[in-house]
């Protein structure tokens, strides 16, 4: 009897299993296949030639960089003089110091010369108060805000109210980005005329590489598995899925990293929120969602092209805490916006990427937890099911690693590639190990992201970083 | 029926396994041989370099550099390529565009008819940087294929603009009537003054984005001979139109007489308000002063910000703006005065 109900029930799961990986593999296979395309046609285009016309002021919009700063001592000069060698003819650097604890304030006040000057500031998104801003006096396009404490989001709100110029760029505190950065993002919003109004660029990790003043001087793979696992991770969903996903403008998420968005825009929709730890999601949800409001034919596009290179955990605990926030963020994106679910009012982004974000990325980890759980009874109970498991879960990793070999060709295609024949081999091999250690670990954090999330803790899980440069 | 199903996970997983070797060796294969054809065409390149550089310099051919291979002629391109960056001086430019057509001509007649979009559109990015025009035929033909892409027909309208090409202007007003202003100015700005008197004659008749992209040429060329022209434009055109003229005209810097602007000051329009407070600004026409110290408390910045600029261009521009920054009450206009007085300091 017991027997009969559990082979009823492993029925059942096995089958839901096996339609939930298929439908998993169909929108991956889809996705990946529209980026092929993509990357196919742009294989060997001389990118450097293709951004020298937008180096004229003429043809250019200029762009307000923001830089919210908390706790930022270690990096900060660093990523101020990375931004300051950046090339484009007309920029303004904002750095908002978001009521930090440590020496941020008084490093970029004496390194830049900072001064104190008195303007007015138009507020446009409510935010907390600004203590005092400041000007540099060698480098009159350099910007020092101090204001109270009120997270990444506020900060961002802040530079918004501040800023001068048409666009804005938001950026972490710790990224070191590409010479030609703003080139490549801006030259989709200069070539349509306007109608895309944000873009973003693909984020690569820095740890491993060496950099020098904030520039990347080699690309080099990290020796720790750990980071090896993601970059594999970055080049997959950077490569595939947000190609994939532009192509059609269903894309949700521009990297909080480093991402360009048209002004008036953000502030129709409200600026950043501050109440979430996704803000960057959130906003570019928003944004879709009012242009949909509103029938406007705007666009925010993905450009494959490098723009910037983030220092990613090394640690375990920070990895954990990393993509706890990670889940939560998307899932407090698709809450508060699950009026879009299935909605043919909100077109291709209610009807293919809210489905997509919620089933593939935040269902994902809850069913492969239950998978997992039910390979391990399995090996237990054993019976006829036992080889099946075994077999699931070698095609489980053999499928895992196709996407991820898929992304490394991508990767080999675009512009910036890993130097060595060796570390191809590195790459190959270590994706064929993720199913074993890192997928579950993954998957097991995002399922405590949501557990948290049940339980109603709020906090953000903070990072602390070495720096990158040297 | 369960031997079935594990049959065929069984040959599923064979199947993906082999798909992944196939796509290791592939990308292995690949990369070494990308990393050996990068290795050569830098030897090629540190051999070349030296012939080239004096050939540059000093305007003699050697005999020397006769490149056959593909990665020979790559070596070659790669060099021009920068040189073509660095050099400033107009006898050496001439003499790298001649070594670009003689090395690369025929190579570039090829890759145009390439099936392959990256390489066309590498290719036209060369002609444009080497100046080739000795190729406006090939890229006219390329230009005339029904099926192009956007940027290969942009590119190639950039050639043939460099090229002074007799048909260009019956495809700008022809055939490829939906290009962007953007696109236009870019085509435009490569024009000689004949071929772009031409145009100005079909102005009435052209279309909008056409229209604002001629003015906005003028604005770049900044010639006092378009004066009239200009003048005209500005006096039987409304909106958008005007508002280029406006622009066109503070770029100039002159016109002949400042009476019909001043009431732009005064316009609905913020976009009209700033063009006009521009305009003074260049022209320094002392009786707008005050209607831009008003300017100053505009409710758009982009107004304010013009304001500040144009009173900063008068003689006594400081002492004005320092005035309204120790008077006014109005902090935005302050916070303006300011940022014109205190302006790259």
């Amino acid at each position: 009897m017991v027997n009969f109900i559990w082979g009823n029930v492993t029925t059942i799961f096995v089958w839901f299993i096996a339609i939930y990986m298929a439908v998993v593999i169909v929108f991956y296979s889809v996705i990946m296949l529209i980026s092929f395309l993509q990357l196919r046609k742009d294989y060997k285009l001389d990118r450097v030639l293709a951004y020298e016309d937008y180096l004229d002021e003429f043809y250019t919009k200029p762009v307000s960089i923001i830089v919210p700063a908390y706790n930022e001592e270690a990096g900060i000069i660093q990523s101020v003089r990375s931004l300051l060698s950046i090339n484009y003819p007309t920029f303004e650097i904002i750095v908002v110091n978001d009521g930090s604890t440590d020496g941020t304030l008084e490093k970029m006040l004496a390194q830049y010369q900072m001064k104190e000057i008195k303007k007015a500031v138009r507020i446009q998104v409510e935010t907390k108060p600004i203590k005092h801003i400041y000007q540099s006096e060698v480098l009159p396009n350099l910007f020092l805000i101090d204001k109270e404490n009120g997270g990444k989001a506020d900060a961002l709100n802040v530079g918004l109210n501040f800023s001068h110029f048409p666009y804005f760029c938001s950026l972490d505190g710790d990224s070191v980005l590409e010479q030609d950065a703003f080139l490549k993002v801006m030259k989709p919003i200069i070539d349509s005329n306007e109608e895309v109004i944000a873009s973003g660029g693909s984020v690569r990790i820095a740890n491993g590489c060496q950099i020098q003043n904030g520039h990347v001087l080699s690309v080099g793979l990290s020796d720790k598995p750990m980071v090896v696992m993601q970059i594999i991770e970055y080049l997959r969903a950077f490569l595939m899925g947000r190609i994939g996903l532009s192509r059609h403008n269903l894309l949700l998420i521009i990297s909080g990293a480093f991402g360009v968005f048209s002004k008036s825009w953000v502030i129709a929709a409200g600026g950043y929120r501050v109440d979430t730890v996704g803000e960057d999601m959130e906003l570019v949800v928003r944004i879709h969602r009012l242009l949909k409001e509103t029938g406007q034919k705007k666009k925010i596009v993905y450009v494959p092209d490098p723009v910037c290179w983030t220092e990613v955990p090394e640690d375990i605990k920070f990895l954990r805490r990393q993509r706890r926030r990670w889940h939560r963020g998307l899932f407090e994106s698709l809450w508060h916006h699950r009026k879009l679910t299935f909605n043919p009012k909100y077109g291709s982004i209610g009807l293919i990427s809210f489905p997509y974000f919620w089933i593939v990325e935040f269902f994902g980890p809850i069913v492969e937890a239950a998978g997992y759980v039910f390979m391990i009874l399995c090996l237990f109970l054993g019976g006829v099911y036992l080889e099946f498991s075994i077999l699931l879960f070698l095609l489980s990793c053999l499928y895992g690693s196709i996407f991820s070999m898929a992304a490394v060709l991508l990767e080999e295609w675009s512009l910036t590639k890993y130097p060595k024949v060796s570390d191809i081999i590195k790459l190959f091999l270590y994706s064929l190990t993720e199913t074993i250690w890192y997928r579950p670990l993954t998957v097991f954090w995002r399922c405590e992201g949501v557990w948290q999330m049940l339980k109603g803790d709020t906090s953000w899980g903070e990072m602390t970083r070495k720096g990158v440069s040297e | 029926m369960i031997d079935n199903e594990l049959l065929l996970l069984a040959v599923l997983s064979v199947s993906i396994f082999s798909m992944l070797v196939l796509l290791l060796s592939y990308l292995t294969v690949r990369k070494s041989v990308d990393i050996r054809k990068r290795k050569s065409i830098e030897s090629y390149k540190e051999k070349y370099n030296p012939l080239i550089f004096s050939m540059l310099s000093e305007g003699l051919l050697s005999r020397e550099l006769t490149p056959e291979t593909p990665l020979q002629f790559k070596a070659i391109e790669e060099l021009l390529s920068r040189y073509a960056k660095v050099l400033e001086g107009k006898e050496e430019k001439e003499r790298l565009f001649q070594l670009a057509s003689m090395y690369l001509t025929d190579r570039y007649q090829k890759q145009l008819m390439s099936k392959k979009w990256s390489t066309r559109m590498n290719t036209l990015y060369h002609i444009e940087d080497f100046q080739m025009i000795q190729l406006a035929e090939e890229v006219r033909r390329l230009a005339g294929r029904r099926r192009i892409s956007h940027e290969e027909l942009l590119h190639a309208l950039r050639i043939l603009a460099l090229a002074q090409h007799p048909d260009l202007f019956a495809l700008l007003t022809g055939e490829f009537v939906q290009l962007s202003e953007l696109d236009l100015r870019n085509i435009l700005v490569h024009v000689n003054a004949k071929q772009f008197d031409q145009l100005l004659l079909h102005f009435h008749k052209s279309h909008t984005p056409l229209k604002k992209a001629i003015l906005d040429v003028i604005s770049i060329r900044k010639e006092v001979s378009y004066l009239t022209f200009v003048e005209n434009i500005f006096a039987s055109y409304q909106g958008e139109v005007r508002l280029r003229a406006i622009k066109a005209l503070a770029e100039i810097g002159y016109v002949e007489d400042a009476a019909p602007y001043l009431q732009f000051l005064y316009s609905q329009k913020w976009e009209e308000r700033m063009m006009a407070a521009k305009l003074m600004g260049s022209l320094r026409e002392a009786p707008a002063i005050p209607r831009l110290i008003e300017l100053l408390h505009d409710q758009s910045w982009w107004v304010r910000s013009q304001a500040g600029q144009a009173i900063a261009q008068f003689a006594n521009g400081k002492e004005i703006l320092q005035a309204v920054l120790d008077e006014s009450s109005d902090p935005f206009a302050k916070d303006m005065a300011w940022e014109w007085l205190y302006k790259g300091v």
